[in-house]
């Protein structure tokens, strides 16, 4: 039987995946990258967590505004120091994601010798580590008992999802970067510079996914491979949000989170499918989901059909 | 996470190699390595320099030539000895050392077919595995690529059959029957060397031609080129099963070269590694691929026998700083020599000499 | 005379827009059509429709008595219509001669298998290297032979997308704005070639225009489009007195 258990992680998961599957369609919607870098958000965001706790900060609200300020100022960086050179110079989006994937390859390493270096200097293990911060209290609900943990996840990215609503509907520079998504050449009439609207998009979509590397950090064990294991699920849930779409993306993350877990126990009950191969899942929708419903349009596409539109 | 020693071209490889520096050892070694990853260079610059396609997770066609040729291998000399245990026993081990080296032509024989079959197989999975990502925009094929090639490591990992995490052992060298292994590893350096030729070869020719000049196209706008009548997504996914292919080779030229694989030699940062070849050597260039192999190769098999001299590892792990160098140098060459080191040179058509004819006459 | 392309009610949606509502031209073999209407008016849609961008939602399209609609793009080249973009897409990494002899369907030397083997196509090449090269001077760009696509002018690009498919002797050119940021001289120039084409080779053109006043003088027939919906249609002196034309334009 697929139980309680199971309903409750797929919340619980789906919410981080919606955090961190938020800021990769955005990013995605206004420049045409798929971000490598993405995955050192998730990571450094976590890490964030532990070094901050490290520090005796522990409280839980400081460290995701600590996680957000950080994971925006690597975004920032990369796209005033990588991006934006490369496009100016009319490098294509395959070539700026291949920028990204330097990008990633040097940042994971770099926070692996950092975390080594503070690991050996403190005498702790910090390449596996159990996160320790002051969380919302545990709650019960007329019988019902909320994890505080789970309830710390869900205030967190109620504040994000919020965050994200109310900037990209009720501010000009969020209008800017709708814009910026849609169409360029609409985007210079706002007002605003081009360049200032698309460093505030990359801030915004690296603070949110360190916040949701964070969160993971609070649900899992902290490693410096997390953003690694996740960066399948999250592209998948993106890959469902058509890529362009925020509410999809959102309703994405939980059809994974559903697959992951219901799913999973489902067919390990039923076929006695370990449940290390929960990742098979995720490939498997991520290849229906792109041989029935592509993200075409989202920026690159082929105007091509494998099958014949039926005659009519 | 598994702290590979550095030299991590060869991830999953003891370092037996570094108890003391002999420079025809260091040669054979280096050459062949670079001759591999050559060969793996050419087949992604084939892809992304030519035909602008981010593949991603070419390990993934590397591993399947490399676990093909072993179970190929192996299955028919257990088959032929009559030793009925599992691939990855040690009583398989056993038989395979002890017959390794009874006929010549055997060994000879299962190499050829292994590199035949290699190419076809991978070929296949890579068309296969391609197509349907192929009109959705060039950022989902890496991704899936990539994914694909980590199912593909987490299956073998779990795979009881093939050795799991432990993998497969003992597949006789080509040449097991040739006593001094100088003299064995030196004519199986020349063999690879010589296959790398042959590669590098065929893409030149398969690039200077018309089919070429489409790949360039495909690169620059494929939107257009669809316009214009070509196949854009059939052309893609054939480049992709030659890129396989091709991959697929310097797979089974791997396995024989080591006689072992396991799952966790094809981590994605041997793509990196890959990448990495290209993009300095020059994208759109095969010259440019085999001399960022060569470099690349070199500063790798070096570092292994230098480090450990230099004293940093009570501090830092010689393997962060490799990797931090290996992302940056992708990162600062597209930013500063975007060309790499020898850059993308016009096709060579006859379109060309006639022009050329015209203007002079 | 039969007609050479024909669209019948043909609508396109995007989401709840409708780029097109009802679409029904005719283009008779060996006439220059022109397409006219404001900015956002479905102009560039129906071209897509036509050359297999998009599916149309509702009706049909007709090319030499074949069903046409829902063919892919590269099978709506190979019938013999060729297009031209708003924004020339040429391939820069390509030398002017090599973008205009890539535009022949089925080479020899494009199939995967010949391609290695030079003895198998280089004639075919050299012949088409000749008529490229006879076409490019025939249109004054033979000193551009050699050239990559940065080096040219605005006006030497449109000229180009507009003249390359010729070498893969189409039925009909689709051109999308060929005047579009070319000088007044330079658009009539390339219009007078365009009429010689029609002449010398019997081709039929449908030409997407923004401005009216360029396209007066040179095509037979003009469709105005406005908000996915045909507005007008004859003659261009008959069109341009259409107080829904002037409206249109003036209010829009």
């Amino acid at each position: 039987m697929v139980g309680v258990t199971e309903v409750y992680n797929t919340l619980w998961i789906g919410l981080i995946f919606m955090v961190l599957g938020l800021p990769l369609t955005l990013s995605y919607r206004t420049t045409g990258i798929i971000n490598f870098v993405h995955i050192n958000f998730i990571t450094i965001g976590a890490y964030v967590g532990v070094l901050l706790s490290l520090l005796g900060v522990k409280n839980i609200f400081m460290v995701a505004l600590v996680a957000f300020i950080v994971g925006a100022a690597i975004a920032v960086f990369d796209n005033i120091a990588v991006f934006k050179p490369l496009s100016r110079r009319g490098a294509n989006v395959v070539i700026l994601m291949v920028a990204s994937l330097g990008l990633w390859i040097f940042y994971k390493y770099f926070l692996y010798a950092i975390v080594d270096l503070i690991g050996k200097a403190v005498k702790e293990n910090l390449v596996s580590v159990i996160l320790e911060l002051d969380i919302l209290p545990t709650i019960n609900l007329g019988g019902i008992v909320v994890d505080g943990k789970f309830l710390t996840t869900l205030t967190l990215a109620v504040i994000v999802v919020l965050f994200y609503y109310l900037v990209l509907t009720k501010t000009s520079i969020g209008k800017a970067i709708r814009a910026v998504s849609d169409n360029s050449q609409l985007a210079e009439i706002s007002g605003i510079p081009r360049d200032h609207v698309v460093n505030f998009m990359w801030a915004m979509t690296g603070g949110a996914a360190a916040i949701g590397g964070l969160l993971w950090g609070i649900f899992a064990i902290v490693t410096p491979e997390v953003g690694d294991w996740l960066i399948l699920e999250i592209f998948a849930v993106a890959v469902i949000g058509g890529l362009s779409s925020l509410l999809n993306t959102a309703i994405g993350a939980f059809i994974i989170a559903g697959a992951e877990n219901i799913v999973m126990a489902a067919l390990h009950e039923t076929f006695g499918l370990p449940l290390s191969f929960r990742p098979f899942i995720t490939f498997l929708v991520l290849v229906i989901v792109i041989l029935v419903k592509p993200p075409l349009g989202a920026g690159g596409g082929l105007p091509y059909r494998f099958f014949k539109p039926r005659k009519r | 996470m598994e702290a590979y020693p550095i030299g991590s071209l060869n991830p999953g490889r003891g370092d037996e190699d570094m108890v003391e520096f002999n420079v025809l050892g260091f040669l054979i070694d280096w050459s062949t390595f670079f001759a591999i990853y050559a060969i793996l260079a050419i087949s992604l610059n084939l892809e992304i320099g030519y035909t602008g396609m981010a593949n991603f997770g070419k390990v993934a066609f590397y591993a399947i030539g490399a676990y093909l040729s072993a179970v190929l291998t192996i299955v028919t000399f257990l088959t032929i000895f009559g030793v009925s245990a599992p691939l990855y026993s040690v009583d398989a081990v056993i038989a395979l050392g002890k017959h390794g080296a009874e006929l010549p032509w055997l060994n000879i024989g299962l190499f050829i077919l292994s590199i035949i079959l290699s190419a076809i197989v991978t070929g296949v999975v890579g068309y296969l595995v391609t197509y349907p990502t192929l009109r959705v925009g060039p950022a989902f094929l890496g991704i899936t690529i990539l994914s694909f090639g980590e199912m593909l490591r987490f299956f073998l990992r779990n795979y009881e059959p093939l050795g799991s995490t432990y993998g497969l052992f003992g597949v006789p060298h080509p040449f097991q029957w040739v006593p001094d292994p100088t003299v064995r590893t030196g004519i199986y350096a020349l063999i690879v060397l010589g296959i790398m030729f042959g590669v590098y070869l065929y893409a030149e020719r398969l690039v200077n031609s018309p089919f070429g000049r489409v790949l360039r196209a495909i690169k620059d706008d494929e939107v257009a080129a669809l316009c214009l009548g070509k196949h854009v997504p059939r052309i893609k996914a054939t480049v992709l099963f030659i890129g396989s292919a091709i991959a697929g080779v310097a797979g089974a030229l791997y396995l024989f070269y080591l006689g072992s694989v396991n799952p966790d030699m094809f981590i994605p940062r041997v793509t990196f590694d890959i990448w990495a070849m290209v993009i300095l050597g020059g994208m759109g260039n095969n010259k440019g691929a085999i001399a960022g192999a060569a470099i690349i190769t070199f500063v790798d098999r070096a570092l292994t026998f230098i480090t450990p001299s230099l004293g940093l590892t009570a501090y830092i792990t010689p393997d962060y700083i490799r990797w931090m160098t290996v992302g940056l140098l992708i990162v600062l060459v597209l930013l500063f020599k975007p060309g790499g080191l020898i850059p993308e040179k016009p096709i060579k058509t006859p379109a060309l000499e006639v022009a050329n004819k015209i203007e002079e006459g | 005379m039969p007609e050479l392309l024909e669209t019948v009610d043909v609508a396109k949606y995007f989401g709840g827009v409708r780029a097109l509502d009802g679409v029904s031209i005719k283009v008779k073999e060996g006439s220059v059509i022109g397409l006219i209407g404001p900015n956002g008016s479905g102009k560039t849609t129906l071209f897509n429709v036509i050359t297999g961008f998009y599916v149309p939602e509702r009706g049909e399209v007709w090319f030499n008595n074949e069903q046409i609609d829902g063919l892919n793009p590269n099978e709506v080249y190979l019938k013999g219509l060729v297009r031209t973009f708003q924004i020339p897409r040429l391939f820069p990494s390509l030398t002017v001669l090599e973008n205009v002899i890539i535009t022949p369907p089925y080479q020899i030397g494009e199939r995967v298998l010949d391609a290695p083997f030079k003895k198998r196509w280089e004639k075919q090449e050299i012949d088409l290297a000749k008529k490229a090269v006879e076409l490019l001077r025939r249109f004054g760009m033979g000193k551009y032979i050699k050239s990559k696509i940065s080096e040219l002018s605005a006006a030497h690009i449109k000229m180009l997308e507009t003249i390359r498919g010729l070498l893969a002797s189409p039925k009909i050119l689709l051109l999308d704005e060929p005047a579009a940021g070319v000088a007044y001289t330079t658009a009539k120039e390339l219009f007078e070639y365009i009429l010689r084409l029609r002449s010398e080779q019997g081709l039929t053109f449908l030409i997407i225009e923004h401005r009216l006043e360029v396209l007066m003088d040179y095509v037979d027939y003009v469709y105005v489009l406005h908000n996915g919906r045909l507005l007008s249609e004859g003659k261009p002196e008959e069109v341009v007195q259409d107080p829904k034309v002037i409206e249109a334009y003036l209010g829009g």
